[in-house]
């Protein structure tokens, strides 16, 4: 049996290669903190440099990305951690979660300590609303490299249901984990068929 | 306050929430209203440094915390951000673990394309607020 990614028995181990500690650690903290006004748009930066370099494949990065959004707390920092460890255990999960906070939280802290005025500077204003633009549409890229397999793959219709249900319990108001509490329900009572 | 008791506090904030942002309602409650620690202009100002900043937005735990307790209070709050993503790890342990069985499998797939669909509004507002603010810039002439 095959699962959307055309591969047998659904493992989701990572794919073989993998960064040096240091090299997770640089390009963590390089692309995780590239954008501003959504994390998510950052893991769309660090998930293109890991597949360009044969270190992530898209099974992979969903399969981090739904752990990350059942973890409490910030889905980008969750991500980071299972994506750390995963290459390289607990000191690839440290250099991650550290490479993905601690640049942003020395800013804030600056920020705040000199209590910077940021809207007093139009320039700034202008700057900050173009990067969450771009930000927008890295989040919309996200989306598409998560869902793109399946879309693509042998089960196009039961895509489109989950994606309708999705929709309707959000549209509905209901939590985010609500609505992937009764996908994960929804996916257990529509198990694949078996191939003959 | 102590900032053993302001590191308890994000904590149980973030705990209980699945977003940065979703924490925000808790904090207020109990570091503006209950412990009176902070003002809630104080707090805007953090959530809008929060987003001024690289990263992911929930960062505007780390104004909070320096709000409260100073530079030490800021290691604090950054502290209480980042406690919760290690529990993602035995998380990935257990989804490894039951993987091998097609109902798990669906399930994380329905997980994976749900989490796709919820992605898409959060982008698209995201647009949207830029969109209409730099449409208002340019209309100012920039």
């Amino acid at each position: 049996m095959r699962d959307a990614f055309g591969r047998r028995g659904g493992s989701s181990d990572p794919p073989g290669p993998r960064p040096a500690l240091s090299t997770l650690a640089w390009l963590v903290a390089r692309d995780a903190n590239q954008t501003i006004g959504s994390g998510m748009a950052s893991i769309e930066l660090l998930r293109r440099t890991l597949e360009r370099r044969g270190w992530l494949d898209d099974r992979e990065h969903g399969v981090l990305n739904a752990v990350a959004r059942f973890t409490p707390g910030t889905n980008v920092l969750a991500y980071l951690a299972a994506l750390g460890w995963s290459y390289h255990g607990a000191a690839g999960a440290a250099v991650s979660v550290l490479g993905g906070s601690v640049p942003g939280s020395v800013m804030v802290t600056l920020l705040t300590a000199v209590a910077a005025s940021i809207d007093r500077w139009r320039a700034v204003r202008v700057a900050l609303t173009a990067a969450t633009l771009v930000a927008g549409g890295l989040v919309l890229a996200n989306a598409w490299s998560l869902v793109r397999p399946y879309v693509r793959g042998p089960r196009v219709r039961w895509t489109l249901a989950s994606i309708a249900l999705a929709a309707a319990l959000d549209l509905a108001g209901a939590t985010p984990v609500r609505v992937l509490l009764v996908l994960a329900i929804w996916g257990t009572l529509t198990p694949p068929r078996t191939a003959p | 306050m102590s900032l053993l008791l302001l590191y308890a506090l994000l904590l149980k904030a973030y705990v209980t929430s699945f977003s940065g942002v979703g924490a925000l309602p808790q904090i207020r409650q109990d570091l503006v209203v209950t412990y009176q620690a902070m003002t809630d202009e104080d707090l805007s100002r953090a959530v809008l440094f929060g987003r001024s900043s690289p990263g992911p937005v929930g960062l505007y735990i780390v104004s909070v915390g320096h709000a409260v307790g100073g530079v030490p209070g800021a290691f604090v709050g950054w502290l209480a951000l980042v406690t919760p993503a290690f529990l993602a790890i035995p998380m990935l342990a257990l989804v490894r673990r039951w993987l091998h069985l097609a109902r798990m499998r669906t399930a994380l797939d329905a997980v994976i394309v749900g989490s796709a669909t919820l992605l898409v509004p959060s982008g698209i507002l995201l647009m949207r607020e830029a969109a209409v603010q730099l449409a208002a810039f340019v209309a100012a002439g920039l």
